[in-house]
């Protein structure tokens, strides 16, 4: 006897939603909505999440005749729940940009690196060096200061941990576009640990 | 072979560690940073950087958020 114990794939229960069942639906909500949220609370705020994750999966809901399996569902999903996200964001009263600058790497004239290797090593170090829920306000507080271009794609690679080229389909935007957006933010994110740590970057 | 500077290497970091980087310039990086323990120490901090901020942010769901989703989603599509 065969025994069927595979979980039906995304694409069969996006198929399904999309001619009416509504079982397939929720399963697919259940499925994402851990995710979702968590998306939400990086790229908006913890008070708008649980409204851009309703909106996210209306807008699913409301879409899914139109998804053609260009990219995996996943993707697809990924990109609204980002597109409503930052609707959200821009709805809100924007503070000035700050200057991350000050968190890049330094070099000298001959591009070599300012600082001792311990001091250049200490950003890796802060879990040791720093209260645990002190360093998770930090963090969320770093990475709403990112300018948005960066803060999306490094919430989508290194957060959600999406490959590089699903980041690029979910932004719309070039892989090499994507890789050069993550690199700027870890500089930046990995400096603002070093003067977490009491170091300059 | 060329010598690379911290800096260029710094540049370069990203794409190392994506695997799209030429075989030359690859090596390149690779020989710098052995002899390099600045760089060394810089690398090791910037790929720990996401890890960090992944599990320094990690959160969860309120646990009646997911009850309040699927009544929200229910009745727009009773609409």
């Amino acid at each position: 006897m065969v025994v069927e114990t595979a979980e039906p794939s995304d694409e069969t229960l996006a198929a399904r939603a999309a001619a009416g069942d509504d079982h397939a639906f929720e399963t697919i909500v259940e499925r994402y909505q851990g995710r979702v949220f968590r998306l939400a609370c990086h790229l908006t705020s913890d008070a708008d999440a649980p409204d851009v994750l309703q909106e996210t999966f209306l807008q699913v809901y409301r879409r899914l005749s139109s998804f053609r399996g260009e990219s995996r569902f996943g993707t697809w999903l990924y990109s609204i729940a980002t597109n409503t996200s930052l609707m959200y964001r821009r709805a809100r009263a924007r503070r000035p940009a700050e200057s991350l600058e000050e968190l890049l790497p330094r070099f000298d004239a001959n591009g070599v690196h300012l600082g001792a290797p311990d001091e250049l090593l200490v950003a890796s170090r802060v879990e040791e060096l720093l209260d645990r829920q002190l360093l998770a306000e930090k963090a969320r507080a770093a990475i709403m200061r990112l300018p948005d271009a960066y803060r999306e794609a490094f919430v989508l690679r290194d957060l959600e941990e999406m490959p590089t080229a699903d980041v690029a389909q979910a932004l719309g935007v070039e892989p090499a576009t994507v890789r050069q957006r993550v690199h700027r933010a870890r500089l930046m994110l990995r400096g603002y640990l070093s003067t977490l740590a009491g170091v300059k970057p | 072979m060329r010598e690379l500077a911290c800096v260029s290497g710094v540049e370069l970091l990203m794409d190392y560690l994506e695997g799209v980087l030429s075989p030359d310039v690859r090596a390149d990086v690779d020989s710098h940073v052995a002899g390099c323990p600045k760089c060394a120490a810089f690398v090791a901090s910037y790929v720990e950087t996401p890890r960090i901020f992944r599990e320094a942010t990690a959160t969860v769901m309120p646990a009646d958020l997911p009850t309040s989703l699927l009544a929200f989603l229910r009745a727009q599509r009773r609409r």
